[in-house]
Protein backbone atom coordinates (compact mmCIF):
# COMPACT_ATOMS: atom_id res chain seq x y z
CA UNK A 1 0.00 0.00 0.00
CA UNK A 2 1.29 3.63 -0.64
CA UNK A 3 1.70 6.16 2.11
CA UNK A 4 -0.49 9.36 0.84
CA UNK A 5 0.54 12.59 1.71
CA UNK A 6 -1.62 15.66 1.32
CA UNK A 7 -0.66 19.31 0.67
CA UNK A 8 -2.93 22.03 1.16
CA UNK A 9 -2.22 25.90 0.55
CA UNK A 10 -5.37 28.35 1.38
CA UNK A 11 -6.94 31.68 -0.36
CA UNK A 12 -8.99 33.55 2.34
CA UNK A 13 -10.88 36.41 1.99
CA UNK A 14 -11.00 38.78 4.87
CA UNK A 15 -13.97 41.62 4.82
CA UNK A 16 -12.14 45.15 5.77
CA UNK A 17 -13.95 46.72 8.29
CA UNK A 18 -14.63 50.14 7.07
CA UNK A 19 -17.59 52.27 7.16
CA UNK A 20 -17.90 52.39 3.06
CA UNK A 21 -17.40 50.09 0.37
CA UNK A 22 -13.29 49.95 -1.71
CA UNK A 23 -14.75 52.60 -4.66
CA UNK A 24 -17.82 54.20 -3.69
CA UNK A 25 -19.89 55.98 -0.53
CA UNK A 26 -22.38 53.52 -0.51
CA UNK A 27 -22.27 52.02 3.46
CA UNK A 28 -20.14 48.44 3.89
CA UNK A 29 -22.41 46.96 6.11
CA UNK A 30 -25.09 44.88 4.18
CA UNK A 31 -26.22 42.73 6.92
CA UNK A 32 -29.98 42.53 7.38
CA UNK A 33 -30.58 45.55 4.43
CA UNK A 34 -33.09 45.24 2.28
CA UNK A 35 -31.63 44.02 -1.45
CA UNK A 36 -29.91 46.74 -3.18
CA UNK A 37 -29.93 49.04 -0.61
CA UNK A 38 -27.09 50.67 -0.36
CA UNK A 39 -25.68 50.22 -3.65
CA UNK A 40 -23.42 53.52 -5.13
CA UNK A 41 -23.70 53.82 -9.16
CA UNK A 42 -20.13 52.92 -8.86
CA UNK A 43 -21.22 49.78 -7.52
CA UNK A 44 -23.73 49.73 -10.06
CA UNK A 45 -21.25 50.03 -12.61
CA UNK A 46 -23.08 52.71 -14.02
CA UNK A 47 -21.29 54.16 -17.55
CA UNK A 48 -18.82 57.14 -16.39
CA UNK A 49 -18.56 56.66 -12.97
CA UNK A 50 -15.37 57.36 -11.14
CA UNK A 51 -14.06 54.74 -8.28
CA UNK A 52 -12.03 56.58 -5.70
CA UNK A 53 -10.39 54.58 -2.88
CA UNK A 54 -10.97 54.43 0.24
CA UNK A 55 -7.80 55.52 2.29
CA UNK A 56 -9.11 53.20 5.40
CA UNK A 57 -8.93 50.12 3.03
CA UNK A 58 -5.08 50.58 2.55
CA UNK A 59 -4.49 51.61 6.11
CA UNK A 60 -6.51 48.52 7.02
CA UNK A 61 -4.14 46.24 5.23
CA UNK A 62 -1.39 48.20 6.01
CA UNK A 63 -2.22 46.89 9.72
CA UNK A 64 -2.80 43.30 7.78
CA UNK A 65 0.53 43.35 6.86
CA UNK A 66 1.91 43.44 10.33
CA UNK A 67 0.07 40.53 11.28
CA UNK A 68 1.13 38.69 8.47
CA UNK A 69 4.66 39.57 9.21
CA UNK A 70 4.62 41.13 5.77
CA UNK A 71 6.28 43.51 3.38
CA UNK A 72 4.25 46.55 2.18
CA UNK A 73 4.75 47.47 -1.09
CA UNK A 74 5.90 50.91 -1.69
CA UNK A 75 4.15 51.03 -5.18
CA UNK A 76 0.83 49.47 -5.67
CA UNK A 77 -1.46 49.53 -8.46
CA UNK A 78 -5.15 47.97 -8.91
CA UNK A 79 -5.69 45.98 -12.39
CA UNK A 80 -8.90 44.45 -13.71
CA UNK A 81 -9.79 40.79 -13.49
CA UNK A 82 -12.26 40.29 -16.44
CA UNK A 83 -15.13 38.00 -15.93
CA UNK A 84 -19.14 37.83 -17.06
CA UNK A 85 -21.26 37.02 -14.70
CA UNK A 86 -24.61 39.04 -13.51
CA UNK A 87 -22.81 39.62 -10.14
CA UNK A 88 -20.57 41.94 -11.57
CA UNK A 89 -22.24 44.49 -13.23
CA UNK A 90 -18.83 46.29 -14.04
CA UNK A 91 -17.52 43.27 -15.92
CA UNK A 92 -14.60 43.08 -13.97
CA UNK A 93 -13.39 42.71 -10.81
CA UNK A 94 -10.82 45.80 -9.34
CA UNK A 95 -7.98 43.88 -8.09
CA UNK A 96 -4.00 43.45 -7.43
CA UNK A 97 -2.79 41.02 -10.14
CA UNK A 98 0.65 42.15 -10.80
CA UNK A 99 1.69 44.66 -8.09
CA UNK A 100 -0.24 44.22 -4.44
CA UNK A 101 0.27 45.88 -1.13
CA UNK A 102 0.50 43.37 0.74
CA UNK A 103 4.19 41.31 -0.06
CA UNK A 104 5.20 37.68 0.97
CA UNK A 105 5.07 37.06 4.78
CA UNK A 106 4.32 34.24 7.42
CA UNK A 107 2.51 33.10 10.49
CA UNK A 108 3.15 31.06 13.19
CA UNK A 109 -0.01 28.97 14.20
CA UNK A 110 -0.25 27.36 17.41
CA UNK A 111 -0.99 23.40 16.87
CA UNK A 112 -3.04 21.10 19.06
CA UNK A 113 0.31 19.65 19.94
CA UNK A 114 1.23 22.71 21.57
CA UNK A 115 4.25 23.01 18.50
CA UNK A 116 4.01 26.09 16.35
CA UNK A 117 3.96 25.38 12.35
CA UNK A 118 4.74 28.39 10.33
CA UNK A 119 3.05 28.92 7.13
CA UNK A 120 4.43 31.13 4.55
CA UNK A 121 2.18 34.28 3.02
CA UNK A 122 2.98 34.34 -1.03
CA UNK A 123 1.06 37.97 -0.67
CA UNK A 124 -2.27 39.37 -0.08
CA UNK A 125 -3.99 41.66 -2.40
CA UNK A 126 -6.60 44.73 -2.01
CA UNK A 127 -9.96 43.62 -3.79
CA UNK A 128 -13.71 44.47 -4.17
CA UNK A 129 -16.35 41.82 -3.85
CA UNK A 130 -19.36 40.80 -6.15
CA UNK A 131 -22.84 40.75 -5.29
CA UNK A 132 -24.87 38.06 -4.40
CA UNK A 133 -26.89 35.68 -6.49
CA UNK A 134 -30.38 33.50 -5.82
CA UNK A 135 -30.76 30.92 -8.52
CA UNK A 136 -34.67 30.44 -9.01
CA UNK A 137 -35.97 27.67 -11.62
CA UNK A 138 -35.50 29.62 -14.90
CA UNK A 139 -34.03 33.26 -13.52
CA UNK A 140 -31.75 34.73 -11.31
CA UNK A 141 -32.22 37.39 -9.00
CA UNK A 142 -29.74 39.63 -8.22
CA UNK A 143 -28.48 41.78 -4.91
CA UNK A 144 -25.60 44.49 -5.20
CA UNK A 145 -25.40 45.07 -1.31
CA UNK A 146 -22.38 43.18 -1.42
CA UNK A 147 -20.55 44.51 -4.35
CA UNK A 148 -17.85 46.52 -4.43
CA UNK A 149 -17.00 45.59 -0.74
CA UNK A 150 -13.64 45.72 0.24
CA UNK A 151 -11.70 42.30 0.95
CA UNK A 152 -8.33 41.47 1.04
CA UNK A 153 -7.55 38.03 0.00
CA UNK A 154 -4.22 36.30 1.80
CA UNK A 155 -2.91 33.71 -0.02
CA UNK A 156 -0.73 31.05 2.00
CA UNK A 157 2.12 28.79 0.54
CA UNK A 158 0.88 25.31 0.28
CA UNK A 159 2.66 24.29 3.79
CA UNK A 160 -0.23 22.46 5.34
CA UNK A 161 -0.47 18.57 5.63
CA UNK A 162 -3.80 17.90 7.25
CA UNK A 163 -6.72 18.51 7.60
CA UNK A 164 -6.34 20.23 11.42
CA UNK A 165 -3.39 21.77 10.22
CA UNK A 166 -5.67 23.84 7.69
CA UNK A 167 -8.10 24.66 10.52
CA UNK A 168 -5.51 25.82 12.93
CA UNK A 169 -4.23 28.21 10.23
CA UNK A 170 -7.96 29.49 9.52
CA UNK A 171 -8.56 29.87 12.96
CA UNK A 172 -5.17 31.50 13.60
CA UNK A 173 -5.63 33.88 10.68
CA UNK A 174 -9.06 34.88 12.19
CA UNK A 175 -7.61 35.80 15.53
CA UNK A 176 -4.65 37.64 13.53
CA UNK A 177 -7.19 39.86 11.56
CA UNK A 178 -10.16 40.30 14.62
CA UNK A 179 -7.09 41.49 16.77
CA UNK A 180 -4.83 43.94 14.32
CA UNK A 181 -8.89 45.24 13.56
CA UNK A 182 -8.80 44.52 9.74
CA UNK A 183 -11.98 42.54 10.15
CA UNK A 184 -14.94 42.66 12.29
CA UNK A 185 -14.71 38.60 11.56
CA UNK A 186 -18.84 37.87 11.64
CA UNK A 187 -18.54 34.81 9.97
CA UNK A 188 -21.68 34.12 10.29
CA UNK A 189 -21.99 36.62 7.80
CA UNK A 190 -19.38 35.90 5.94
CA UNK A 191 -16.90 38.24 6.92
CA UNK A 192 -13.68 35.52 6.02
CA UNK A 193 -14.01 32.99 3.11
CA UNK A 194 -11.85 30.28 2.22
CA UNK A 195 -11.02 28.64 -0.69
CA UNK A 196 -9.22 25.10 0.22
CA UNK A 197 -6.10 23.84 -2.50
CA UNK A 198 -5.87 20.08 -1.60
CA UNK A 199 -3.58 17.86 -3.77
CA UNK A 200 -2.56 13.82 -2.65
CA UNK A 201 0.75 12.38 -4.00
CA UNK A 202 2.58 9.55 -2.65
CA UNK A 203 4.29 9.77 1.08
CA UNK A 204 8.00 9.65 -0.83
CA UNK A 205 7.15 11.80 -4.38
CA UNK A 206 8.50 15.29 -4.81
CA UNK A 207 6.04 16.05 -6.96
CA UNK A 208 2.82 17.56 -5.98
CA UNK A 209 -0.51 15.77 -7.24
CA UNK A 210 -3.15 17.30 -9.24
CA UNK A 211 -5.50 19.93 -6.60
CA UNK A 212 -8.89 20.21 -6.44
CA UNK A 213 -9.99 23.78 -5.47
CA UNK A 214 -12.68 23.79 -2.53
CA UNK A 215 -14.68 27.09 -2.53
CA UNK A 216 -16.31 29.33 -0.17
CA UNK A 217 -16.39 27.90 3.17
CA UNK A 218 -17.05 29.85 5.91
CA UNK A 219 -15.89 28.11 8.86
CA UNK A 220 -13.22 26.42 10.10
CA UNK A 221 -15.09 23.03 11.25
CA UNK A 222 -16.52 23.21 7.05
CA UNK A 223 -12.58 23.88 6.14
CA UNK A 224 -11.64 20.70 7.99
CA UNK A 225 -14.65 18.68 7.04
CA UNK A 226 -13.54 19.24 3.60
CA UNK A 227 -9.89 18.56 3.34
CA UNK A 228 -10.69 15.51 5.04
CA UNK A 229 -13.45 14.64 2.66
CA UNK A 230 -10.87 15.73 -0.47
CA UNK A 231 -8.37 13.12 0.98
CA UNK A 232 -10.54 10.21 1.41
CA UNK A 233 -11.87 10.89 -2.13
CA UNK A 234 -8.13 11.69 -4.20
CA UNK A 235 -6.85 8.76 -1.99
CA UNK A 236 -10.11 6.49 -3.15
CA UNK A 237 -9.03 7.56 -6.96
CA UNK A 238 -5.59 7.15 -7.22
CA UNK A 239 -5.93 3.80 -5.70
CA UNK A 240 -7.94 2.54 -8.18
CA UNK A 241 -5.51 4.12 -10.43
CA UNK A 242 -7.88 7.30 -11.66
CA UNK A 243 -6.32 10.66 -12.02
CA UNK A 244 -7.69 13.62 -10.25
CA UNK A 245 -8.63 16.26 -12.28
CA UNK A 246 -8.15 19.87 -11.49
CA UNK A 247 -11.38 21.33 -10.96
CA UNK A 248 -12.87 23.53 -8.26
CA UNK A 249 -15.34 22.05 -6.00
CA UNK A 250 -17.89 23.23 -3.94
CA UNK A 251 -18.96 22.15 -0.03
CA UNK A 252 -22.30 20.52 0.66
CA UNK A 253 -22.13 21.18 4.43
CA UNK A 254 -25.64 19.06 4.81
CA UNK A 255 -24.19 16.12 2.64
CA UNK A 256 -20.48 16.71 4.36
CA UNK A 257 -18.95 16.11 0.93
CA UNK A 258 -17.73 18.26 -1.90
CA UNK A 259 -19.41 18.54 -5.16
CA UNK A 260 -17.84 19.78 -8.43
CA UNK A 261 -18.37 22.53 -9.55
CA UNK A 262 -16.44 23.40 -13.05
CA UNK A 263 -13.51 22.03 -14.61
CA UNK A 264 -9.59 23.87 -15.16
CA UNK A 265 -10.11 22.39 -18.31
CA UNK A 266 -12.03 25.43 -19.66
CA UNK A 267 -10.51 27.81 -17.39
CA UNK A 268 -11.42 31.50 -17.25
CA UNK A 269 -9.32 33.80 -19.44
CA UNK A 270 -9.38 37.07 -17.33
CA UNK A 271 -7.81 39.36 -19.40
CA UNK A 272 -5.96 41.20 -16.14
CA UNK A 273 -5.18 44.93 -17.44
CA UNK A 274 -3.77 48.19 -15.24
CA UNK A 275 -6.89 50.18 -14.29
CA UNK A 276 -6.93 53.32 -15.64
CA UNK A 277 -9.01 54.73 -13.63
CA UNK A 278 -7.16 54.14 -10.26
CA UNK A 279 -4.05 55.65 -9.44
CA UNK A 280 -1.30 53.65 -7.87
CA UNK A 281 -0.63 53.65 -4.10
CA UNK A 282 2.57 55.02 -3.14
CA UNK A 283 3.38 54.81 0.61
CA UNK A 284 5.89 55.96 2.70
CA UNK A 285 8.11 53.78 5.41
CA UNK A 286 7.02 57.00 7.72
CA UNK A 287 3.22 56.13 6.98
CA UNK A 288 3.40 52.86 7.16
CA UNK A 289 5.31 52.73 10.74
CA UNK A 290 2.62 55.15 12.10
CA UNK A 291 -0.03 52.99 10.95
CA UNK A 292 1.31 49.79 12.13
CA UNK A 293 2.50 51.67 15.66
CA UNK A 294 -1.07 51.85 15.96
CA UNK A 295 -2.21 48.02 15.75
CA UNK A 296 -2.83 46.58 19.29
CA UNK A 297 -1.51 43.46 20.62
CA UNK A 298 -1.97 40.36 18.71
CA UNK A 299 -2.71 37.09 19.52
CA UNK A 300 0.93 35.70 19.98
CA UNK A 301 1.58 38.76 22.66
CA UNK A 302 -1.67 37.06 24.74
CA UNK A 303 -0.54 33.75 24.30
CA UNK A 304 3.04 34.66 25.72
CA UNK A 305 1.29 35.93 29.23
CA UNK A 306 -1.04 33.39 29.91
CA UNK A 307 0.95 30.69 29.44
CA UNK A 308 3.02 32.08 32.65
CA UNK A 309 -0.66 32.08 34.47
CA UNK A 310 -1.51 28.44 35.94
CA UNK A 311 -4.44 27.22 32.78
CA UNK A 312 -4.70 24.92 30.94
CA UNK A 313 -4.29 25.18 27.17
CA UNK A 314 -7.66 24.76 26.30
CA UNK A 315 -9.04 27.19 28.73
CA UNK A 316 -5.99 29.56 26.63
CA UNK A 317 -7.36 28.32 22.88
CA UNK A 318 -11.16 29.17 24.27
CA UNK A 319 -9.92 32.98 25.20
CA UNK A 320 -8.16 33.80 22.50
CA UNK A 321 -11.10 32.67 20.03
CA UNK A 322 -12.32 36.76 21.22
CA UNK A 323 -10.01 39.21 21.24
CA UNK A 324 -11.94 41.26 24.02
CA UNK A 325 -12.46 38.45 25.82
CA UNK A 326 -8.64 37.99 26.14
CA UNK A 327 -7.61 41.50 26.42
CA UNK A 328 -9.87 41.18 29.92
CA UNK A 329 -7.97 38.32 31.17
CA UNK A 330 -4.74 40.80 30.53
CA UNK A 331 -6.46 43.78 31.96
CA UNK A 332 -7.27 41.66 34.95
CA UNK A 333 -3.62 40.28 35.32
CA UNK A 334 -2.43 43.75 34.76
CA UNK A 335 -4.02 44.86 37.65
CA UNK A 336 -4.43 42.13 39.96
CA UNK A 337 -2.34 38.65 38.37
CA UNK A 338 -3.48 36.91 41.34
CA UNK A 339 -6.93 36.95 40.03
CA UNK A 340 -6.38 36.48 36.41
CA UNK A 341 -6.47 32.42 36.40
CA UNK A 342 -9.63 32.43 38.37
CA UNK A 343 -11.20 35.48 35.80
CA UNK A 344 -9.53 33.00 32.60
CA UNK A 345 -11.66 30.17 33.90
CA UNK A 346 -14.80 31.54 34.37
CA UNK A 347 -14.24 33.10 30.46
CA UNK A 348 -13.88 29.61 29.17
CA UNK A 349 -16.39 27.77 31.29
CA UNK A 350 -18.85 29.96 29.90
CA UNK A 351 -16.98 29.92 26.33
CA UNK A 352 -16.21 26.80 25.86
CA UNK A 353 -17.80 24.64 22.84
CA UNK A 354 -19.87 27.68 22.14
CA UNK A 355 -19.19 28.17 18.38
CA UNK A 356 -17.41 31.72 17.50
CA UNK A 357 -19.79 31.70 14.55
CA UNK A 358 -23.06 31.98 16.63
CA UNK A 359 -25.99 34.22 17.60
CA UNK A 360 -24.99 33.19 21.57
CA UNK A 361 -21.17 34.54 21.05
CA UNK A 362 -21.74 37.33 19.26
CA UNK A 363 -24.36 38.59 21.36
CA UNK A 364 -22.26 38.09 24.43
CA UNK A 365 -20.96 40.80 26.64
CA UNK A 366 -17.42 41.17 27.81
CA UNK A 367 -17.27 42.49 31.25
CA UNK A 368 -15.47 45.15 32.16
CA UNK A 369 -11.95 44.36 34.07
CA UNK A 370 -13.30 46.82 37.11
CA UNK A 371 -16.48 43.97 37.60
CA UNK A 372 -14.14 41.13 36.76
CA UNK A 373 -11.17 42.18 39.24
CA UNK A 374 -14.48 43.11 41.98
CA UNK A 375 -16.35 39.69 41.45
CA UNK A 376 -12.90 38.09 41.73
CA UNK A 377 -12.48 39.83 45.23
CA UNK A 378 -15.61 38.45 46.41
CA UNK A 379 -14.89 35.02 45.58
CA UNK A 380 -11.46 35.01 47.33
CA UNK A 381 -12.85 37.07 50.54
CA UNK A 382 -15.66 33.75 50.19
CA UNK A 383 -18.23 36.35 50.25
CA UNK A 384 -19.56 34.35 47.02
CA UNK A 385 -19.40 30.77 46.44
CA UNK A 386 -18.29 29.35 43.10
CA UNK A 387 -21.95 28.49 42.01
CA UNK A 388 -22.73 31.86 43.12
CA UNK A 389 -19.40 33.54 41.42
CA UNK A 390 -20.45 32.15 37.98
CA UNK A 391 -23.76 33.28 37.90
CA UNK A 392 -22.62 36.37 38.44
CA UNK A 393 -20.31 35.99 35.67
CA UNK A 394 -23.09 35.04 33.44
CA UNK A 395 -24.86 38.35 34.33
CA UNK A 396 -22.15 40.39 33.40
CA UNK A 397 -21.89 38.69 30.26
CA UNK A 398 -25.60 39.04 29.72
CA UNK A 399 -24.92 42.56 29.78
CA UNK A 400 -25.26 43.60 33.79
CA UNK A 401 -22.79 45.53 35.65
CA UNK A 402 -21.66 46.21 38.99
CA UNK A 403 -20.85 42.73 40.76
CA UNK A 404 -21.64 43.39 43.40
CA UNK A 405 -24.80 44.82 42.73
CA UNK A 406 -25.75 41.78 41.16
CA UNK A 407 -24.79 39.59 43.85
CA UNK A 408 -26.68 41.55 46.33
CA UNK A 409 -30.04 41.99 44.33
CA UNK A 410 -29.84 37.91 43.46
CA UNK A 411 -29.16 37.52 47.05
CA UNK A 412 -25.99 35.26 46.31
CA UNK A 413 -23.50 36.66 49.52
CA UNK A 414 -22.06 34.18 51.98
CA UNK A 415 -23.25 34.74 55.74
CA UNK A 416 -19.76 34.74 57.09
CA UNK A 417 -21.50 37.28 59.89
CA UNK A 418 -20.25 34.38 63.16
CA UNK A 419 -23.48 35.37 64.99
CA UNK A 420 -25.99 34.71 62.24
CA UNK A 421 -24.03 31.18 61.27
CA UNK A 422 -23.97 30.28 65.35
CA UNK A 423 -27.63 31.07 65.24
CA UNK A 424 -28.43 28.34 62.48
CA UNK A 425 -25.36 25.89 64.12
CA UNK A 426 -27.64 25.91 67.37
CA UNK A 427 -30.92 25.24 65.32
CA UNK A 428 -29.39 22.63 63.41
CA UNK A 429 -27.85 21.12 67.21
CA UNK A 430 -31.43 21.61 68.48
CA UNK A 431 -33.15 19.59 66.01
CA UNK A 432 -33.79 15.92 67.10
CA UNK A 433 -33.23 14.79 63.28
CA UNK A 434 -29.47 15.61 63.97
CA UNK A 435 -29.04 13.96 67.26
CA UNK A 436 -27.62 10.61 65.77
CA UNK A 437 -25.18 12.78 63.93
CA UNK A 438 -24.02 14.60 67.46
CA UNK A 439 -23.81 11.36 69.08
CA UNK A 440 -21.67 9.33 65.88
CA UNK A 441 -19.92 12.55 66.22
CA UNK A 442 -19.10 12.45 70.03
CA UNK A 443 -18.07 8.40 69.33
CA UNK A 444 -15.25 9.44 67.24
CA UNK A 445 -16.93 9.31 63.94
CA UNK A 446 -16.14 12.86 62.61
CA UNK A 447 -17.84 12.09 58.76
CA UNK A 448 -20.86 12.61 60.48
CA UNK A 449 -19.80 16.39 60.83
CA UNK A 450 -20.89 16.38 56.88
CA UNK A 451 -23.84 15.70 57.18
CA UNK A 452 -24.50 18.75 60.21
CA UNK A 453 -22.94 21.07 57.58
CA UNK A 454 -25.12 19.90 55.20
CA UNK A 455 -27.86 20.62 56.95
CA UNK A 456 -26.95 23.75 58.13
CA UNK A 457 -26.29 24.94 54.91
CA UNK A 458 -29.98 23.69 53.91
CA UNK A 459 -31.30 25.92 56.34
CA UNK A 460 -29.49 28.99 54.96
CA UNK A 461 -30.40 28.18 51.48
CA UNK A 462 -26.84 28.10 50.68
CA UNK A 463 -25.72 30.92 51.73
CA UNK A 464 -23.58 29.97 54.87
CA UNK A 465 -20.11 30.13 53.99
CA UNK A 466 -19.30 26.46 54.97
CA UNK A 467 -15.84 26.59 55.82
CA UNK A 468 -16.95 28.86 58.74
CA UNK A 469 -20.01 26.70 59.68
CA UNK A 470 -17.56 23.67 60.14
CA UNK A 471 -15.35 25.69 62.17
CA UNK A 472 -18.34 26.93 64.41
CA UNK A 473 -19.96 23.58 64.36
CA UNK A 474 -16.46 22.15 65.78
CA UNK A 475 -16.18 24.62 68.23
CA UNK A 476 -19.86 23.68 69.59
CA UNK A 477 -19.51 20.00 69.92
CA UNK A 478 -15.81 20.78 71.58
CA UNK A 479 -13.98 19.46 68.87
CA UNK B 1 -3.81 30.96 -43.89
CA UNK B 2 -6.03 32.34 -40.85
CA UNK B 3 -4.10 34.08 -37.91
CA UNK B 4 -6.72 32.61 -35.12
CA UNK B 5 -8.05 29.05 -35.18
CA UNK B 6 -11.84 28.06 -35.33
CA UNK B 7 -10.91 26.65 -31.70
CA UNK B 8 -10.08 29.86 -30.29
CA UNK B 9 -13.17 31.36 -32.12
CA UNK B 10 -14.80 28.90 -29.66
CA UNK B 11 -13.12 29.56 -27.14
CA UNK B 12 -13.74 32.50 -26.97
CA UNK B 13 -17.57 32.30 -27.71
CA UNK B 14 -17.58 30.26 -24.91
CA UNK B 15 -16.00 32.86 -22.12
CA UNK B 16 -18.29 35.05 -23.66
CA UNK B 17 -21.07 33.18 -22.69
CA UNK B 18 -22.00 33.91 -26.65
CA UNK B 19 -24.19 30.63 -28.48
CA UNK B 20 -22.78 31.03 -32.22
CA UNK B 21 -23.65 29.39 -35.60
CA UNK B 22 -21.35 27.66 -37.81
CA UNK B 23 -21.36 30.43 -40.29
CA UNK B 24 -21.11 33.28 -37.87
CA UNK B 25 -17.98 31.09 -36.55
CA UNK B 26 -16.64 31.15 -39.59
CA UNK B 27 -16.93 34.65 -40.54
CA UNK B 28 -15.72 35.73 -37.38
CA UNK B 29 -12.21 33.97 -37.95
CA UNK B 30 -12.17 36.29 -40.58
CA UNK B 31 -12.83 39.50 -38.65
CA UNK B 32 -10.92 38.56 -36.03
CA UNK B 33 -8.33 37.25 -37.74
CA UNK B 34 -8.00 40.80 -39.99
CA UNK B 35 -8.24 42.81 -36.43
CA UNK B 36 -4.85 40.80 -35.04
CA UNK B 37 -3.36 41.42 -37.78
CA UNK B 38 -3.80 45.09 -38.21
CA UNK B 39 -2.66 45.39 -34.46
CA UNK B 40 0.04 42.91 -35.08
CA UNK B 41 1.77 46.14 -36.45
CA UNK B 42 2.57 46.87 -32.99
CA UNK B 43 5.11 44.40 -32.77
CA UNK B 44 7.26 46.36 -35.21
CA UNK B 45 8.12 48.99 -32.53
CA UNK B 46 11.11 48.28 -30.45
CA UNK B 47 9.84 48.99 -26.81
CA UNK B 48 12.59 47.23 -25.08
CA UNK B 49 13.56 50.78 -23.08
CA UNK B 50 10.11 52.13 -23.04
CA UNK B 51 8.48 51.58 -19.25
CA UNK B 52 5.16 50.36 -18.88
CA UNK B 53 2.21 52.87 -19.29
CA UNK B 54 -0.11 51.80 -16.16
CA UNK B 55 -1.37 55.39 -15.90
CA UNK B 56 -1.59 58.63 -17.99
CA UNK B 57 -2.47 61.16 -15.47
CA UNK B 58 0.76 61.17 -13.32
CA UNK B 59 -1.41 60.58 -10.37
CA UNK B 60 -1.13 58.78 -7.42
CA UNK B 61 -2.79 58.40 -4.01
CA UNK B 62 -6.22 59.64 -4.98
CA UNK B 63 -8.13 58.46 -1.85
CA UNK B 64 -11.79 59.35 -0.17
CA UNK B 65 -12.42 59.44 3.42
CA UNK B 66 -14.64 57.16 4.75
CA UNK B 67 -17.35 58.71 4.89
CA UNK B 68 -21.24 57.24 3.60
CA UNK B 69 -22.99 58.78 1.07
CA UNK B 70 -26.36 57.80 0.50
CA UNK B 71 -28.06 60.03 -0.96
CA UNK B 72 -26.91 60.43 -4.22
CA UNK B 73 -29.31 57.80 -6.30
CA UNK B 74 -32.48 56.44 -4.92
CA UNK B 75 -32.43 51.92 -4.95
CA UNK B 76 -36.05 52.73 -7.23
CA UNK B 77 -33.90 54.93 -9.51
CA UNK B 78 -31.25 51.89 -10.14
CA UNK B 79 -33.52 49.11 -10.45
CA UNK B 80 -35.19 51.22 -13.46
CA UNK B 81 -32.02 50.83 -14.93
CA UNK B 82 -32.50 47.38 -15.03
CA UNK B 83 -34.38 45.47 -17.90
CA UNK B 84 -36.22 43.18 -15.33
CA UNK B 85 -36.43 43.23 -11.46
CA UNK B 86 -38.55 41.41 -8.88
CA UNK B 87 -38.62 41.48 -5.33
CA UNK B 88 -36.38 44.60 -5.10
CA UNK B 89 -33.88 42.84 -6.90
CA UNK B 90 -32.23 42.75 -10.30
CA UNK B 91 -33.92 39.95 -12.47
CA UNK B 92 -31.42 37.94 -15.37
CA UNK B 93 -31.45 34.79 -17.19
CA UNK B 94 -29.81 32.01 -15.46
CA UNK B 95 -26.18 31.54 -15.58
CA UNK B 96 -24.53 29.19 -13.61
Amino acid sequence: MTAWKMTIGIECHVQLATKTKLFSPANNDARDQEPNSVVHPIDYGLPGMLPILNREAVTLAVRAAKALNAKVAEISRFDRKHYFYPDLPMGYQITQMYQPTIGAGFIDVPLLSGELMKVRIHHAHIESDAGKQTHYNDYTLVDLNRAGTPLIEIVSEADMHSPSEARAYCSELYRLMTYAGVTHGDLYHGNMRFDVNISVAPEDSNVLGKRAEVKNLNSFRSVEKAAEYEYRRQVELLEKGEAVVQETRGWDDAKQKTISQRSKEDAQDYRYMPDADIPPILLTQEEIEVIQSKVGMLPQDYRQIFTTLSIDDSVVTTLLSSQEHAHAVYEVHKNKPEFASRVANWFASVFKGVDDNSADFASAVTPKSTDLIALAKMTADSKLSSTAAKEVFLALVAGETDSEAIAVSRNLLQVSDESAIIAIVDEVLADPASQQSVLDIKAGNEKAIGFLVGQIMKKSQGKANPSMAQKLLRERLGL
Amino acid sequence: MHTISRDDIIKLATLSSLKLTDEEIDSLQVDVGNILSYVEQLNELDTKDVTPAYQVTGLSNVFRKDVINSGEVSREQLLALAPDSQDLQIKVPKVL
